[in-house]
């Protein structure tokens, strides 16, 4: 129905995607027969496979048209596209946490504008989250297990994702505040969402909608 | 850059400069540098390169064009009757951010209409941006199309139904997220609620009358009434330019936040996640050099419109070999009825001519003979044939 390329991400939200993507009557199911290609092609459908934090540039530069892909990754990536739905999928929320042991020493640092340490998948949200506040900090971007950091003394806190707080408390962490909340997003490249908009905006009207987020 | 890269955007901006001449725009130059307060924007402060003079004045390189041709105008052209119509071919230069592909000097050429409010400037602009990409191959709207907006209109709705949210939604609107604008939507009373939300969806050809229509169901209030208004003119004009065709309609496309006071307009190649060119008018700007002059231009990239040029051969070139003095007399009797010629001095032998040729993309080698020359192509190389001036210039320029 719509030759559209779309770009899907892999992990946590990509079951959700395809779902939501079939009750747009896009036929996503391909994408479920095995989990080695990258490029999906059903009917005039054509469908890419990419890492999460991947989709926006596929998508900003035209390589897909449309692509389904966490708020959280367009915050910290800010890029130029158009943001047509929350999906309401994949909720999850950007925090700052510290060890339980140490909680009270990080809260007290940052009350007393020191410059903290933080370990992040994020640096532009925590860099933004900490000068909203008129706070300093040392940011250290990471790209494995976040958490791993103040266990070691690599950072006193951090700034993570998290969806069911379940690793947070395997690891001992508290949650010191909550800086946002992220579902998935529809998002179209700005060109595709002019050029081709009949079919960008039926997808988007096709697609389920998310509740609005409650802060 | 080399050629064929160079000489493929000096044939792009010579084409161009011919289309905006015979628009009657007259080119201008600026230098390179600019003290740093003629930029006035954040974003395009940021953006640029900065050095000091031995007085240690800050001094931008230009990131755009067009402010530094309003402070020209305002400065130098002050005496002179209005409009200003002047055009130029220059690079600007960005800092590029890291992983985005771009490069820090961009190649740009524009038009910038100075001191006429009149839609029929905006109209033809807009024709004359269509008019150069149809002069370089690019058909509408398969190829390209040029998205317009009028950024009053969705500016004066909201200052009439719902002022209180106005700069949230805009400045949402302007990062082109459609969600934040639903979610200010949300929470304002039904009837301001539905503009909000519904005109950044009125997209679709200009052809098509009944988009206008519905965004007549919005125009609420003398600023979006006016604003609409404008936007008819100017779509009645496009259509007698004959440019109505390669137009997209988008109420929601406002443009820079507070740059664009009216129709703004961004032009997509099929293909090319990026846009070509972009423009509208700006009423505010010539305000900051104390000139109150409603303006109106666009810019191209050029770079960006390259990359969806189709693909030229190399322009027709002959190498001439040797010959001492013949060989002079040759060459200068094939320029002189039009023939491309490059004079190699040295006597090549045939094969290492034709490499040679070859790697100036030239498609054809010669040697001087009495009364012309024995010609054979260069890629293949072929057998050598004698032929005078006029035989060879119908083979080489065909």
């Amino acid at each position: 129905m719509s030759g559209l390329r779309v770009a899907v991400p892999k992990g946590a939200i990509f079951e959700d995607a395809l779902s939501a993507l079939e009750r747009a009557g896009l036929p996503a199911d391909v994408l479920r027969e095995n989990g080695r290609r990258l490029v999906y092609r059903a009917g005039d459908t054509e469908f890419i496979v990419s890492r999460p934090s991947d989709v926006p540039v596929f998508v900003e530069y035209g390589a897909a048209d449309v692509g389904i892909v966490g708020k959280d990754v367009l915050e910290e990536q800010r890029p130029n596209v158009v943001e047509l739905k929350d999906l309401g999928t994949g909720r999850c929320r950007m925090i700052l946490a510290a060890p339980e042991s140490r909680a009270g020493d990080v809260r007290r640092a940052i009350r007393h504008a020191e410059v903290v340490r933080v370990a992040t998948k994020f640096p532009d949200t925590a860099r933004r989250y900490f000068e909203r506040m008129g706070r300093q900090a040392e940011v250290i971007e990471l790209h494995g297990s976040i958490e791993l950091a103040p266990l070691v003394g690599l950072a006193e806190c951090i700034v993570d994702l998290t969806a069911t707080g379940t690793t947070l408390r395997e690891n001992r962490l508290v949650v010191l505040d909550e800086i946002s909340t992220s579902t998935a997003r529809l998002i179209s490249n700005r060109g595709a969402y002019r050029l081709r908009h009949r079919e960008v905006a039926a997808l988007a009207d096709a697609m389920p909608k998310g509740g609005t987020i409650v802060d | 850059m080399l050629p064929p890269e160079s000489t493929r955007l000096l044939d792009v901006q010579a084409r161009i400069r011919e289309r905006f001449r015979l628009f009657g725009f007259r080119e201008v130059l600026t230098p390179a540098l600019e003290y740093s307060e003629v930029i006035e924007e954040h974003g395009l402060r940021d953006a640029s390169y900065k050095l000091f003079d031995p007085h240690n004045q800050m001094l931008l390189l230009r990131p755009e064009m067009t402010t530094p041709i309003a402070r020209l105008i305002s400065q130098r052209l002050a005496g002179s009757p209005p409009p200003h119509k002047l055009s130029y071919v220059l690079p600007a230069y960005r800092r590029a951010s890291v992983g985005r592909g771009q490069s820090a000097e961009l190649y740009q050429a524009g038009v910038e209409v100075v001191g006429s409010s009149s839609p029929r400037e905006d109209a033809s602009t807009i024709a004359l941006l269509v008019d150069v990409l149809q002069s370089l191959d690019l058909s509408a709207p398969s190829d390209f199309a040029v998205v317009l907006g009028q950024s009053a209109f969705y500016a004066g709705y909201l200052r009439h139904t719902a002022p209180d949210a106005a700069t949230a939604v805009t400045t949402a609107l302007a990062a082109k997220d459609l969600v934040a604008v639903d979610a200010i939507a949300g929470d304002l009373p039904a009837d301001a609620a539905a503009g909000v939300r519904e005109i950044p969806r009125l997209v679709g050809p200009a052809t098509d009358a009944s988009l206008v229509e519905e965004a007549g169901r919005f125009a609420m209030g003398e600023e979006a009434e006016a604003a609409l208004g404008n936007l008819r003119e100017i779509l009645r004009y496009l259509g007698a330019h004959g440019a109505l065709g390669a137009v997209i309609l988008d109420l929601g496309l406002i443009g820079r936040h507070d740059y664009y006071t009216g129709a703004v307009y961004e032009a997509y190649a099929a293909g090319l996640g990026f846009t070509i060119a972009n423009g509208g008018r700006y009423d505010n700007l010539l305000r900051r050099f104390g000139k109150e002059m409603p303006a109106t231009g666009f810019a191209i990239y050029l770079e960006r419109l390259l990359s969806v040029l189709p693909e030229e051969g190399p322009p027709p070139l002959l190498v001439l070999v040797g010959g001492d003095v013949g060989g002079i007399d040759a060459a200068a009797a094939l320029r002189t009825i039009g023939v491309p010629v490059l004079h190699l001095s040295e006597d090549l032998p045939p094969e290492e001519a034709a490499e040679y040729a070859r790697s100036v993309e030239a498609a054809w080698i010669s040697y001087p003979a009495t009364g012309g020359v024995k010609l054979a192509t260069a890629d293949p190389p072929g057998e050598f044939v004698f032929m005078d001036a006029e035989s060879v210039a119908r083979k080489v320029l065909s």
